[in-house]
């Protein structure tokens, strides 16, 4: 909170001194954007980290999308921030998708294919956990990296619709001004995401 | 298993909605660590509220407002007062400029201009006069 309570100060002195209750607004929204930040950072990661499949890159996405939502957004009123927010972070992974793309074309006319480039492995990272995980908790996880297999291989917009409404909760009209598509389209997306999944995973055996 | 639930949607979804969720909230602490980090950074980086449309321009124009008001009072009359000057206050002008012609040419009234016109003879017989006044009268 030390970083924060910076923050206080330094927008606080921009502040004229019979400016008080300028000096408070402020302040709450800074308070109120940083508990909205908070209660979706998780979230957004695991979107980002499902869509991209690269721990490094969600994390990137999700600062990115969290920067402008801040330095653009920040005064509009708060109930059009998840909105903005979860836009701002789809065109980020898209952006991210992109740029991949045009790399993996390029490389694909390279003749050494940039073999060295490569992560190292780390041999910590390749070792066999010796120790039995619970039996309750394996299910969870083979359960959990069969859905987000699964997820990630849904076309872009419905990976975007299931997310955002089973995920994150958005109802149907905060879903369709997120993806800039009518309410309907929301729905139909939705609904072909569900029936992929049904029929790639079967039902979950938890 | 594909019972729809009253709300939530189906088991499907829910078991779905409870994994992702379960993953969310059992993050590594390092993923977790610069996600509060980006959050600082965001919040830092978040410009210093500016005052409002409203806030900046009303006062200006209701400034701008009142002075117009005004012209617009005073003009007309102002105009109208050198179009048709009231006699009254013509004569009252004219009368006051003669008495102060006739103030500064008068020769009997009191000098205003110190020492140079002081009547040195008047102060001395004065001061002799008072000197007498005080003084026993002899013989008396």
């Amino acid at each position: 909170m030390a970083a924060f309570a910076s923050l206080d100060s330094e927008t606080a002195d921009l502040i004229p001194p019979g400016k008080a209750h300028l000096r408070d607004s402020t302040q709450d929204g800074a308070r109120s954007l940083e508990t909205f930040l908070a209660s979706v950072e998780r979230k957004a990661f695991r979107i980002a980290q499902i869509a991209l499949r690269h721990e490094a890159d969600a994390l990137d996405v999700v600062q990115d999308a969290m920067m402008q939502l801040s330095t653009r957004y920040a005064s509009r009123p708060p109930e059009e921030w998840r909105p903005l927010f979860y836009r701002i972070l789809e065109n980020r992974v898209r952006d991210v998708q992109r740029r991949r793309s045009v790399r993996n074309r390029v490389m694909a006319y390279l003749p050494w294919r940039g073999e060295d480039e490569e992560d190292p492995v780390d041999p910590i990272d390749q070792a066999v956990d010796k120790a039995p995980a619970p039996p309750a908790q394996l299910e969870s996880d083979e359960a959990m990296a069969a859905l987000e297999q699964a997820i990630a291989g849904l076309p872009a917009r419905q990976r975007q619709a299931f997310l955002l409404r089973n995920f994150e909760g958005l109802d149907v009209a905060e879903t369709a001004a997120t993806m800039k598509c009518s309410q309907g389209s929301v729905k139909t997306h939705y609904f072909r995401a569900l029936q992929a999944l049904r029929a790639k995973l079967g039902e979950f055996r938890t | 298993m594909s019972v729809e639930q009253a709300d939530g949607g189906s088991e499907f979804e829910q078991q779905a909605r409870a994994l992702l969720e379960q993953s969310a909230e059992q993050l590594p602490g390092a993923v977790r660590s610069r996600l509060t980090q980006a959050r600082y950074a965001a919040l830092a980086a978040q410009p210093a509220r500016r005052l409002s449309f409203a806030r900046r321009w009303v006062p200006a124009g209701a400034a701008v407002a009142a002075a117009l008001a005004l012209l617009v009072v005073y003009v007309p009359h102002m105009r109208e007062a050198a179009e048709n000057p009231n006699p009254l206050v013509t004569a009252g002008l004219a009368n006051a400029g003669l008495e102060d012609i006739e103030l500064l040419t008068d020769s009997d009234a009191v000098p205003l201009n110190g020492d140079q016109d002081m009547d040195d003879d008047f102060y001395e017989w004065a001061a002799d006069e008072a000197a007498g006044a005080t003084a026993p009268a002899v013989g008396s």
